[in-house]
Formats: structure tokens, sequence, C-alpha cells
């Protein structure tokens, strides 16, 4: 039989002292393993933790939200706040909470546009959240207006006409005309040039001033680049194209003029930041999409 | 015996850290229960508070908001202590503030207003704007041009459309978290200059969301804190 003093002399071996640390370490173990059990996320829980004032299918009400809601809903100080407008604000919010986890429950935004809408515009808020938030300094933006100095200008005006040559080989003739000096109808008529048909208006040739980013948007790269270069009375040299051999006459041009950082201070904070949301919500779906299982049906797939 | 000793301190230490756990839970679980405005009139659930709080407050806070609570005119921080609360110095709205911050992005932050960059969007030119500088100069007993003022008060109550969210003193509303134009404390200046700056290029000041940095009970206990530390600050 070992003795008292057995006890707390470790180099001896005890029963009692045994029984004893096991017991302690199971009630232990018992005590956080409890804790744990009922303060943990997700866990079925029969009383209200203090933080909030009700729990909903174990969703818990904020305190703090019941108490600006009452405040917001009846006007006045959460204090002077009566028990009945408190009981109205606390049934209301479970109201809510109720209909909001029903709709999750039948997956309401899976087939309901404007829920999946709405989710959607929320989740891409929430994304962009900070970015929103975030305000440029005057520095960033000068900055940024440095980069992109040419998007910062008067929109320029032309008034031209896109020929077709019907006769490849006559097109440097009819150039040669034009620059000479010779009436465009004239020129038209002598080597069969036709309107491209790119240049149109209500289903007529526009002949008027057309916006340079409605000729950027009509003509075809190529075109555009060389109109662009072009001064009042300019013709281009003939540009191939697969319909044919076209030449560029330019009648008059207003040319875009450069807008200082002041007069375009507007358009500049409101670029910096369309451009830092779309970086953000770009990053945002190249993540969703590196977690995601997508299968695409074979004809679309890449 | 010497071991029996040792035993019992040990058990009794352990007694003590648990007595005393369950013991501040019991009175952080009371912190968040009870009203925050009856609270303020408990000295022990402050002092509970101001322990809580203080440490929080000069690792989070005071970096905008000054040791001292005297925050930061040149970012449009505040000086709590010569109470300049803008959404009020009610705790339940202190504890708002500091659970989803102001334009912190957060969809339940405070951000019905912001100050637009009244003369950079052409609503008004910049004379105008001086005008209305030399108006809130009057408006708050500073030597100012009589016929500017003139001028500014029209802009200020008609096309400025300043009054709508500043009041027609320009004292300010705690409803939209719009500061006072008139002191006697201003958010980023009452210098000419400052004041001007406003009304050209507009103010976002903004304050984070604690909502998923703190716990309730921190929040809770800041929000105290900031209420009770800055009334005996004035005081």
């Amino acid at each position: 039989m070992a003795s008292r003093d057995d006890f707390f002399d470790v180099s001896k071996a005890s029963v009692r002292r045994s029984m004893v640390l096991f017991a302690s370490g199971a009630v232990i173990g018992l005590l956080i393993a409890g804790y744990g059990l009922f303060t943990a996320k997700g866990t079925r829980s029969r009383g209200v933790p203090a933080e909030a004032v009700a729990l909903v299918n174990q969703r818990q009400i904020l305190r703090s939200d019941f108490m600006t809601q009452t405040q917001s809903q009846f006007a006045v100080p959460f204090e002077q706040s009566t028990r009945a407008q408190r009981m109205e604000t606390i049934e209301a919010m479970i109201d809510e909470e109720l209909m909001m986890q029903r709709g999750l429950e039948i997956d309401l935004p899976s087939y309901d546009p404007e829920v999946r809408n709405a989710l959607v515009a929320g989740v891409e808020l929430e994304v962009t959240a900070d970015v929103l938030a975030q305000q440029p300094t005057p520095d960033e933006l000068r900055g940024y207006y440095e980069q992109y100095k040419d998007r910062y200008s008067s929109e320029g005006v032309m008034q031209l006409r896109d020929l077709l040559s019907t006769s490849p080989a006559d097109a440097p003739k009819a150039v040669e005309a034009l620059r000479r000096g010779h009436a465009l109808d004239a020129v038209i008529k002598q080597y069969g040039l036709v309107d491209s048909g790119r240049l149109m208006d209500a289903g007529h040739v526009d002949t008027g001033d057309i916006f340079q980013f409605a000729v950027r948007a009509k003509l075809d790269d190529a075109l555009y680049a060389a109109a662009s270069a072009l001064r009042d009375g300019d013709i281009s040299t003939p540009i191939t194209l697969s319909d044919g051999v076209h030449l560029i006459v330019m009648i008059h041009h207003r040319w875009p003029v450069p807008q200082s950082f002041d007069v375009a201070s507007n358009r500049v904070w409101s670029d910096f930041k369309k451009e830092a949301q779309a970086k953000v919500r770009a990053a945002n779906l190249a993540y969703l999409h590196s977690r995601a299982d997508i299968i695409v049906s074979p004809e679309y797939a890449h | 015996m010497l071991h029996s000793m040792l035993a019992l301190i040990v058990i009794g230490a352990l007694a003590a850290v648990l007595g005393g756990w369950i013991s501040l839970r019991t009175k952080t679980n009371e912190l968040l229960r009870r009203e925050p405005d009856r609270l303020l009139g408990d000295a022990q659930m402050l002092q509970l508070a101001d322990r809580l709080a203080r440490p929080l407050y000069q690792v989070h806070c005071a970096v905008c908001h000054g040791r001292a609570f005297q925050g930061d005119p040149a970012r449009g921080v505040p000086d709590l202590a010569k109470h300049a609360w803008l959404y009020g110095n009610n705790p339940v709205d202190v504890e708002h503030t500091i659970l989803y911050g102001i334009r912190s992005g957060h969809p339940k932050a405070r951000n019905l207003t912001d100050m637009p960059a009244l003369v950079r969007s052409g609503q008004i030119s910049a004379a105008e704007g001086r005008d209305v500088v030399e108006f809130l100069q009057g408006l708050a007993g500073n030597p100012y041009d009589e016929q500017a003022s003139l001028r500014g008060r029209s802009i200020y109550y008609d096309k400025g459309n300043c009054y709508d969210c500043h009041a027609n003193d320009a004292r300010g509303v705690t409803d939209y978290g719009t500061p006072a134009l008139i002191g006697p404390v201003y958010l980023y200046g009452g210098d000419r200059q400052t004041l001007y700056q406003s009304i050209l290029d507009g103010r976002h000041g903004q304050c984070p969301a604690w909502v998923k940095v703190l716990s309730p009970v921190q929040i809770r206990a800041l929000a105290l804190y900031l209420v009770s530390a800055t009334r005996a600050s004035a005081n």
C-alpha cells in the first residue's frame, strides 16, 4: 500500500496520483469541449449570446443593429424608446430574418432574375467596396492624367469621303488628280469612284460633320489611321483592303483639343475609379474561376 | 507537507483563475446586455469598459484620433475631446460608427452624405465658392466682406444647396454626419483657404469598420470609453 507521501514523490509509483491526474485531465478536457460546443459557430444553443437580441434558426440579430434600427424607425434615442416600440422592432427584424432564410432555403437567387441581379450587384459592391470608399489623392489623379493624357481632349469632328475605286489601276491617277485640285465630283465620275458605304447615316452617305469616335467605329482601323492623319483638303494614298482600293478625302478636319488637368479632373477621377474597380472585379472573377469546377459543353469548350 | 502546500497553492491559483474568468465573463455579458446609456451611470461598468477599451484605443484608434482624442484636421478626423461628434455622442450611435465605420465600404457604414466638389463639378463657380466662405466667416463672428457675404448667403441657401446638409445655421446635422461650418470646432479647419478647399474639391472622410476585427464586447467597451472619457476631458 503506497503511503500518503508517495502521492507527491514522483520517483515512486502511486495509483492514487495516477487516478487524480487522470480525473483532472478528463474534467479539464470536458470543460474545454463543453465551452467549445456551446460557443462555436454553427452550434445549436438555447441561450441568446450577450451580443445578440435574438437567435433565428441560430442566426444572431445583433443588439447594436437592433438599437440602431429602433432609433431610426421611431426617430428617438434608444433609451427613450418604449418597450412596445422595441418589441415591434424585434418582431420586424425576426420577420425579415425568417423571410431572408426562407429565400435561401428555396434557392430564390437561382431562378428569380431580380433577386439574382440584386445578389450579383451586392457581391460586386462588396468586392469593390474598398476601391469605392478609397479616395485618390490629387497626386494620384495627376499621375493618372499624365499617363493617359491623350484620352483627355475635346472630341474631334471630320467631314470626309471614303471612296472605293472600281478600277484599282486608276486609283493612283485619281489621287493625283484630286491633289492637283480637280473637283471631287468630276474625279469621281472620271475614274469610276463610288462611296464605300461605310460612312452612312439613315441609309444615305453621310457627307456632313461626323464625330471622330463615330468615324473610328465605322471605318476599318487602317482607314481610320489614314483619315486621322489628314488635314483639310488632304487625300490619302490608295489603301487596299479585302473589298477593294479605298481613297480617303478629308474635306474638313477639326482636331481634338487637349484638355488641361483642371478641365478634365472630373473625367480623370471617374476613369481612375472605374479602372480600379475593373481591376478588382477582374481579380475577383479570376479567383472565383480558379476555385470553381466549371464544365463547358464540348462545342463551346476552349 | 511542503508538497501538500504546493498542491493547495496550485489548486487555489487555478480556482482563482477560473473564478476570475467566470466573473469577467459575467461582467462583460452584463456590459453587452444592459442599455448603453444606463451603463454610463454605473461606475463599476465604466471602469470595466475603460480597462478593456483603453489599450484597444491606443492600438487601433489613436493613430487617427490622437492619444488625447484631439483628432487630426489634416485628415478630417474630428476633435472628440472638444465634442466634435459628427454623428452624435449617444453611445448607441458611437457603437454603430465603430462597428461599421464611415464610408468604409461596409453596406451598413455611415455614408448617407458626401461633401461634393461643388466648384470642380461646376455646380457653383470659384467666385461663388469664395463668397460662401465670406458668408460663413460672418456667421462665425469673424471679420468678413459684406458684399461677398450677401452673395454667399444666397449661394448657401439656394444654388449651392449647402443648408440642406449643414443646416440653416451652418452648425451641421448629426443625422447626416455633417460638420459645423462656423466653429467653434472645425473638422478640417476654419480658415478661408481650408473652407474654400472643401467647396472646391469636396471631402470624403473615412473611418474603418471594426465589426470583423474586434469582438462585440470590445466594441461596446470602446463606445462607452470614448463617450465617458471625452465627456470627462470636456469637463
